[in-house]
């Protein structure tokens, strides 16, 4: 209650300081006035608009999940004269449908698919496709082909469209220390946890007021963006600590030791903490986990397989804990990774850099089952990779919109086909 | 700490440190905010926040400023006895110094060259080992750069491992070749053994070549994205083939060992290689016709490839621009980097060249250079342990990156770490205030701040953090108050 007055003063001050800012009061005062872009970095109040319950979690396979190890084409004779190796997953794959089979590590998953709880989104990509992490990750995060957009896609989504001056919980990163790409955009407060339990400062009260006034008005090029990080550290201090009691999860989230050190995220916890804001109402809209290590140059299926176990355990776990509550109907998740893989596989049993992929979305408002297509194996452009059948942008505008209640051109610059994955 | 010294102390201090910072005003007025010209006044309540939307005052015009702006970017912060040296030094001869001292090795890490399956080297005694050396090091300039190298021709210890000394090794490399030229950085960063496991190049061959290394080493090692097609990374996959990690003693002792437990028979006998690097084998590289690759058709071998690669236009802009995003300014105009990247070029790719050329270039000391850029975690920490003058600190920082978002030998993804404005969110900034009080009051024994606003923030405050310095109740509170400040983030 106490953060949430001080917050407020602290922003109208400022606010009313940006008014005559670089004027003749703050010259005298010794300062300049900041001569660039960064001023823009200001304190926007956004426009309130949504006003329904629905929740994304956006969860990114970082360093380009393979599709085609993910889900199997069975019947397909090019994956197993391409995978001399790796194609022997498909002899334990879980069937759905006639010729597609999960990987053996998806049982989980499989289960809500049965259920129709799952869809599959196949041979989602872009044109002309980068097959560097770095820029096909700028595609997918800022939904620009063309890599000439700066902001994420979600950062916008909650500029445009969410009240999100009061509410720095409307987005959040749990799991991570900085702002992913997606969430980018400097009008949008956010917030990023990357544990709750040392989300505290040391030294409590005195030294949660103390630092709130060391960050008043910084100058500066990254002055708001410093007064902003922790104003929305004092306000999510005080969030998490008014709902610590109300959570207690409803199933069991359990990390693999072995492979978190291997893939430094634990997206278990991350997606615990991700259903504890959730559950315990502190009005968060959209987050944003991750998990790292597909990037399987090299031996990859016991890597691949592994991850995809946690992965499975973890999403289970979380569609079952927010079940549990009640809150498993207004909740969707989605799965994005850079790009898929190259169809041959290479000299270590693993395989390079590839194209379109699969993308799951996950929830009780999701209408079950297969969508777009797989992109044939039988015709591979000159670097050996797939061509993309639905454009990942497709996937965005249906979140957009039929899920969240937002109009997707606040976030999209055009208009996509329309991909009918919700009920 | 006694309850009856301290009112006394505080006021002391407090007295000292309000003639400092009015000395400061003397100097230059501008510098300073208002609030500091009234030093009789209940300092915390009654000064007035600065409007946002505004940036520093710059001090640079002052040849003692910019010694110290150097000595922030340049190495991980000063002493004030460094300073001191600096500045009667003046600005010019302190670079030369910086750039022309030999590099300096830390003393062998106990344990590391007998790294092996059975005998690892945890990832938290070379990182400690690194941090201690670099609150050591009589080369402050070259270890700053060995970090900067760290994270651009990067590798972890998630995928190397720490069965072998490969990590060990890398850092040592990387610290010899820190200011060497771009050609000779190349060449051992792609025969580097860490390196040869991280980005898969060791286990490529020339029949089915690994395309990850050779990927990397032109998108983000030299040339960047746009430089190359899809066929240059095939071909150049192909021609880098052929390389393997080499083994130690120790490493073929534990292969034997775990064959012996497992009462496997290996098809042949491990045996130690001699080098640090990795082995070339011709059997496992490509032997077939000349292929393309950047637009010339020939015979390709390992220096064949990097050769070409640095006969490109794109590499000199590329690396530029990098250094100067890490050194100088946060968005270098294309001039700037034209001029760098030109410098760069012809005293052929020269790492002190370019160095020189931004330490003395005219953007470093501009007004809009100052507190442009946002301190890496390491720096910040191992800034706040030289400024406390404690080594033992270190026993602190080596778990403290991880919330800032920073730990050595474990950068986010291949592309490393990256710099200034994505060091910052609720999460980071939380860490690095909470490192702050961690560390004031972990120091044994802490020198005066008195004078620490002025040696470590150019007595240029905003009128909080003078506001915040002047109302902290003993050195601990103060220390913590200045390293938590917006100021002490900034270089």
């Amino acid at each position: 209650m106490v953060a949430t007055l001080d917050r407020l003063k602290r922003r109208d001050f400022l606010r009313a300081g940006l008014v005559f800012g670089a004027g003749a009061a703050g010259l005298a005062a010794g300062y300049a006035a900041v001569p660039d872009v960064f001023a823009r970095a200001v304190y926007a109040g956004t426009k309130s608009g949504v006003t329904n319950d629905r929740i994304l979690v956006m969860v990114q396979l970082g360093g380009g999940n393979d599709g085609l190890q993910t889900v199997i084409p069975l019947a397909d004779a090019a994956y197993r004269d391409l995978r001399p190796r790796l194609g022997s997953a498909a002899d334990e794959a879980l069937p759905i449908g006639s010729d597609l089979g999960l990987n053996k590590n998806l049982p989980g998953l499989r289960g809500l698919f049965d259920q129709g709880k799952v869809a599959i989104v196949q041979g989602v990509g872009y044109p002309k496709p980068s097959l560097s992490h770095f820029d096909s990750i700028r595609v997918w995060e800022t939904a620009d082909p063309e890599r000439r957009q700066q902001d994420g896609w979600l950062g916008k989504t909650i500029a445009a469209s969410y009240d999100s001056a009061g509410h720095p919980l409307v987005g959040c990163a749990c799991g991570t220390t900085s702002v992913p790409g997606a969430m980018r955009d400097l009008e949008a407060t956010l917030t990023v946890i990357d544990d709750e339990r040392s989300f505290k400062w040391n030294g409590g009260e005195r030294m949660d007021r103390a630092i709130g006034a060391l960050y008043t008005g910084t100058p500066g090029i990254y002055g708001a963006l410093f007064d902003r990080s922790i104003a929305t550290a004092r306000d999510t201090i005080a969030q998490l600590a008014t709902s610590a009691a109300g959570y207690v999860p409803k199933a069991k989230y359990s990390d693999d030791a072995r492979l978190v050190y291997s893939s430094k995220n634990q997206l278990a916890a991350a997606l615990q903490l991700a259903a504890r804001l959730i559950v315990t109402g502190t009005g968060v809209k959209i987050l944003h986990v991750a998990l790292s290590g597909f990037d399987t140059h090299y031996t990859q299926q016991p890597r691949h397989d592994a991850l995809l176990a946690y992965l499975d355990s973890a999403l289970v776990a979380f569609h079952a804990d927010l079940a549990g509550y009640g809150m498993s109907d207004r909740v969707v998740v989605a799965t994005w990774s850079e790009f898929g893989r190259r169809p041959r596989e290479n000299a270590s049993a693993g395989t390079d850099h590839g194209t379109a992929s699969d993308v799951f979305l996950i929830g009780d408002g999701v209408k079950g089952g297969l969508y777009g297509a797989r992109p044939s194996l039988a015709k591979l452009d000159p670097s050996g990779n797939s061509g993309y059948e639905v454009d990942f942008r497709s996937v965005y505008q249906e979140i957009l919109q039929s899920h969240l209640g937002i109009d997707p051109r606040e976030v999209l610059p055009a208009t996509f086909d329309r991909l009918p994955v919700f009920a | 700490m006694k309850a009856p010294e301290q009112p006394t102390k505080r006021v002391d201090r407090r007295t000292v440190l309000r003639a400092a910072v009015a000395a400061a005003v003397g100097v230059g007025a501008s510098r300073v905010v208002a609030a500091a010209a009234q030093p009789g006044g209940p300092a915390a309540s009654s000064a007035p926040a600065a409007p946002a939307g505004l940036d520093w005052v710059s001090p640079l015009d002052q040849e003692s400023a910019r010694v110290a702006h150097l000595l922030r970017r340049a190495t991980f912060g000063a002493t004030a006895a460094e300073l001191e040296q600096a500045r009667s030094d003046g600005y010019a001869r302190t670079v030369e110094r910086l750039i022309e001292t030999p590099v300096a090795q830390p003393a062998a890490l106990d344990g590391a060259e007998g790294a092996s399956q059975t005998s690892p080297l945890r990832p938290q005694a070379l990182i400690s080992w690194w941090l201690d050396w670099m609150l050591a090091t009589p080369t402050p300039f070259a270890e700053r750069m060995t970090l900067f190298w760290h994270g651009h021709f990067t590798s972890d210890f998630r995928k190397v491992t720490p069965q072998s000394p490969y990590l060990y090794w890398q850092n040592r490399t990387w610290r010899t070749f820190a200011l060497a030229d771009l050609g000779t950085q190349i060449h051992q960063v792609t025969i580097d053994p860490a390196m040869l496991r991280y980005l898969d190049l060791g286990s490529s061959t020339g029949r089915e070549p690994n395309e990850n290394y050779a990927r990397e080493l032109m998108e983000l090692f030299t040339m960047g994205p746009q430089a190359y097609t899809e066929d240059d990374v095939k071909a150049a996959a192909k021609a880098l083939a052929g390389w393997r990690e080499p083994l130690t003693q120790p490493m073929v002792d534990a292969l034997l060992v775990r064959a012996e437990t497992r009462q496997q028979t290996l098809r042949r006998a491990p045996t130690a290689d001699t080098v640090k690097t990795g082995v070339y084998e011709r059997a496992r590289a490509y032997r077939g016709p000349a292929f393309a690759f950047l637009g010339e058709t020939r015979v390709w071998d390992t220096e064949a490839i990097l050769a070409k690669i640095l006969a490109q236009d794109a590499a000199a802009p590329h690396i530029a621009r990098k250094v100067l995003t890490a050194f100088a300014t946060p968005a270098p105009s294309g001039d700037y980097v034209a001029r760098a990247a030109d410098a760069y070029r012809k005293s052929g790719y020269d790492t002190k060249t370019l160095m020189r050329e931004v330490f003395l270039s005219p953007e470093f000391a501009a007004p809009s250079s100052y507190r442009a850029l946002v301190k890496t975690p390491i720096e910040y920490m191992v800034g706040i342990a030289k400024a406390l003058g404690d080594r033992r600190l270190v026993r602190l920082m080596v778990g403290a990156g991880q919330g800032m978002g920073q730990t050595l030998y474990d950068p986010p993804n291949v592309g490393g770490w990256p710099e200034n404005g994505s060091w910052i969110s609720s999460s980071a900034m939380l860490a690095r205030a909470n490192f702050a009080t961690a560390a004031a009051s972990a120091a044994k024994q802490p020198p005066s701040s008195a004078k620490a606003h002025q040696t470590l923030l150019d007595a240029t405050l905003s009128a909080p953090t003078l506001a915040a310095l002047n109302a902290a109740q003993g050195e601990t509170a103060r220390w913590a108050v200045l390293f938590a400040s917006p100021e002490f983030q900034l270089k």
